[in-house]
């Protein structure tokens, strides 16, 4: 089983809380790691670099910032896996991010249903390609339904595009959709206590439904290859450099 | 269940293979659906559909198929009783209501799934129950059921590391369940009251099924004891009456001695959680023969104890009205001073009323009508507001400026 963590935090951090989100995260990595617990993660470049596309009319919108304007924001993820909803709780609970912030927990959906979710090599999620940036892509679902027509084009759309991308010579790709933010569950700690609430971290019909991992030359191609995911025309995709320095907030 | 398929269908292997493919089709339906409120009849209706399936592919005579068909409902009852004295059904009732309580599920949804798959009541039932569209409540339910299969919500009683705070998790369920109930069943709204009965049969079920778990019995007692009073507490026309005016001889005298016995067998293991201590209050209520015999001091020294624990400052304002009825008035007043600089009961209708009581009982007319115009700003409930409609025009005509302390 395997869940996405969203790391959500606000710019309400003190130094304080950012000098112990700092010194403890890369102890929670390593434990998790060493657990065969964590299998991937990052920390993400802050909001400000974030991009929102979208394609409209077949003209393709680019604005600043994520989608949602709220004061809180992803400030990195990781993925997971774990036996069910109770480890992963624990997992996230111990993560410092949770002290301070949230953290969203996702079930990320394996192709066709299955709980698997492939990954590449280890060497080739350690590190970008040379000379690339890395991305996270969020699929940023508006969260009006089309009808059940519309939904399977859209789909299959996905579908042929995804294969293009994964097919082609060189590309670094991965990527997979998420469980409905109905099934989401946020994870805070506040005085040592968990505290859990049903949904996602923003309450708002905007939601993620999947999200891909991507390493680009550059912001530009990183936005062409946005905007030509079908979605694009119908919903958002959020485009988040990784963070080129984990673990340091300044 | 093989034994009693055995003889209906009088084929071993058949029976084996039924019953097999009946828990199995179990662990998938469950765990998407919920257990349903009777798995015992239920793995034995599918068990028993299966083995006809089975009989009537296999053409095995029609005296046989309709020997079975017929023998069918009185066997399931039957089947029924063979299968509560398996020991499997405790351990999966427990696993339900801890599913059903998850935390990562919204608090209204873990509410109306525990009555749902738990108490037996179905959909539009809880829905008027709470108050919301039939859709709306079966809306909540689906989604809830979504979220444990797709989150992955764990079927089972939580690991030692995780019990003592899901337990409280349960407890605290089944209490709002039966305050929902208690604070809204008046007048004809009897669906409202059937959340107590269900609360206090759910409270039971967990007492049983845990009986190392002092708070659990806590918990059953304060509902019981609360629950005892819920004819005296409604006069004929609705209206609220106050727990020193009750007709004392109406409380339910067996609920009352249920409680007292759970109870004591709860303090003697060694704990004082806040069910405990809540219902040992509403105990020394329970045991007092009129309101002026009522023992206050242990009282405030049960809110004490609360509040050592639960340091709300609803705790506190409760402990205040027993300092002051136990005959520190001065006392009690203030530290309702204190409530009100502390702020966090701010627009609360009862700390306003309780000082309004206070000082009604001191003789301050002028001042205890100053309250209760406050408190009756501030009320939302119908009845409340009929209450302190009467106290204000009691102290104003004068009729009640005698101090009974």
């Amino acid at each position: 089983m395997n869940y996405m963590f969203l790391i959500c935090a606000d710019d309400t951090t003190t130094p304080e809380a950012g000098a112990v989100m700092g010194r403890e995260t890369p102890g929670w990595v390593q434990e998790m790691d060493d657990r065969g617990v964590r299998l991937f993660g990052h920390q993400l470049e802050g909001p400000q670099a974030a991009l929102s596309v979208s394609v409209r009319d077949g003209q393709t919108l680019v604005t600043d910032g994520p989608f949602a304007e709220t004061k809180e924001f992803i400030a990195g993820f990781d993925l997971i896996k774990c036996d069910d909803l109770d480890e992963a709780i624990e997992v996230a609970s111990k993560h410092p991010i949770s002290w301070f912030h949230s953290i969203e927990v996702r079930r990320i959906l394996g192709p066709d249903g299955s709980t698997d979710m492939p990954l590449p090599d280890a060497e080739v999620l350690a590190q970008p390609k040379p000379g690339h940036q890395r991305y996270l892509f969020l699929v940023a679902i508006n969260g009006i339904p089309g009808s059940d027509e519309e939904e399977a084009q859209i789909r299959a759309e996905v579908e042929t595009w995804w294969e293009e991308l994964a097919g082609r010579a060189g590309m670094r790709v991965f990527g997979q959709g998420l469980d409905h933010a109905n099934t989401a569950t946020t994870v805070r700690v506040r005085d040592g206590e968990t505290i859990l609430t049903d949904g996602p971290f923003v309450e708002s019909k905007e939601f993620v439904a999947g999200f891909a991992v991507i390493d680009l030359l550059s912001k530009d191609e990183a936005i062409a290859l946005a905007a030509a995911n079908p979605i694009a025309r119908y919903h958002h995709i959020e485009v988040w450099p990784f963070a080129r320095y984990p673990f340091n907030n300044d | 269940m093989v034994a009693a398929l055995i003889r209906r269908t009088g084929d071993w292997d058949l029976a084996e293979e039924c019953a097999a493919e009946a828990f199995e089709q179990a662990s998938r339906s469950w765990a998407v659906d919920g257990v349903p409120d009777r798995p015992g009849a239920w793995l034995t209706t599918v068990a028993g559909n299966r083995a006809l399936d089975r009989l009537r592919r296999a053409k095995r005579g029609a005296e046989l198929l309709e020997q079975a068909a017929r023998e069918q409902p009185a066997q399931e009852d039957e089947m029924d009783e063979i299968w509560d004295q398996e020991s499997g059904l405790e351990d999966d009732r427990l696993r339900l209501i801890f599913t059903c309580c998850h935390p990562a599920l919204a608090l209204e949804a873990r509410v109306a799934l525990t009555l749902r798959s738990l108490g037996g009541l179905s959909t539009a039932e809880i829905a008027r129950a709470f108050l919301v569209e039939e859709a709306t409540m079966a809306k909540r339910l689906t989604r809830a059921k979504a979220k444990i299969a797709a989150a992955r919500i764990p079927y089972r009683v939580p690991p030692p590391e995780l019990l003592p705070e899901r337990t409280g998790g349960v407890l605290a369920v089944l209490y709002l369940m039966f305050n929902e109930g208690y604070l809204a069943a008046f007048g004809t709204d009897l669906i409202r009251a059937d959340l107590c009965v269900e609360a206090i049969r759910l409270a039971r079920v967990i007492v049983q099924l845990m009986p190392g778990e002092p708070e659990a019995a806590g918990l059953l007692a304060l509902m019981l004891l609360n629950d005892s009073r819920r004819e005296a507490r409604a006069g004929a026309d609705g209206q609220l009456i106050s727990l020193e005016e009750q007709d004392r001889t109406r409380w339910n005298q067996e609920q009352i001695d249920e409680a007292t016995l759970l109870l004591a067998g709860s303090f003697a293991q060694g704990s004082a959680g806040p069910y405990q201590l809540q219902a040992a209050i509403a105990a020394c209520h329970a045991q007092a023969q009129d309101a002026s015999s009522t023992d206050w001091s242990q009282i405030a020294r049960l809110y004490g104890l609360l509040q050592s624990s639960t340091d709300t400052p609803v705790v506190k304002l409760n402990r205040a009205v027993a300092v002051a009825m136990s005959g520190a008035v001065d006392q009690g007043l203030a530290m309702l001073d204190e409530l009100e600089h502390d702020g966090r009961l701010a627009g609360y209708h009862l700390l306003a009323a309780a000082r309004a009581d206070l000082l009604r009982r001191r003789g301050d007319r002028a001042g205890a009508a100053a309250s209760y115009e406050l408190a009756l700003e501030l009320v939302t409930s119908d009845s409340e507001r009929r209450f302190l409609t009467r106290r204000l025009a009691e102290v104003q005509a004068g009729q009640s400026g005698q101090s009974r302390i």
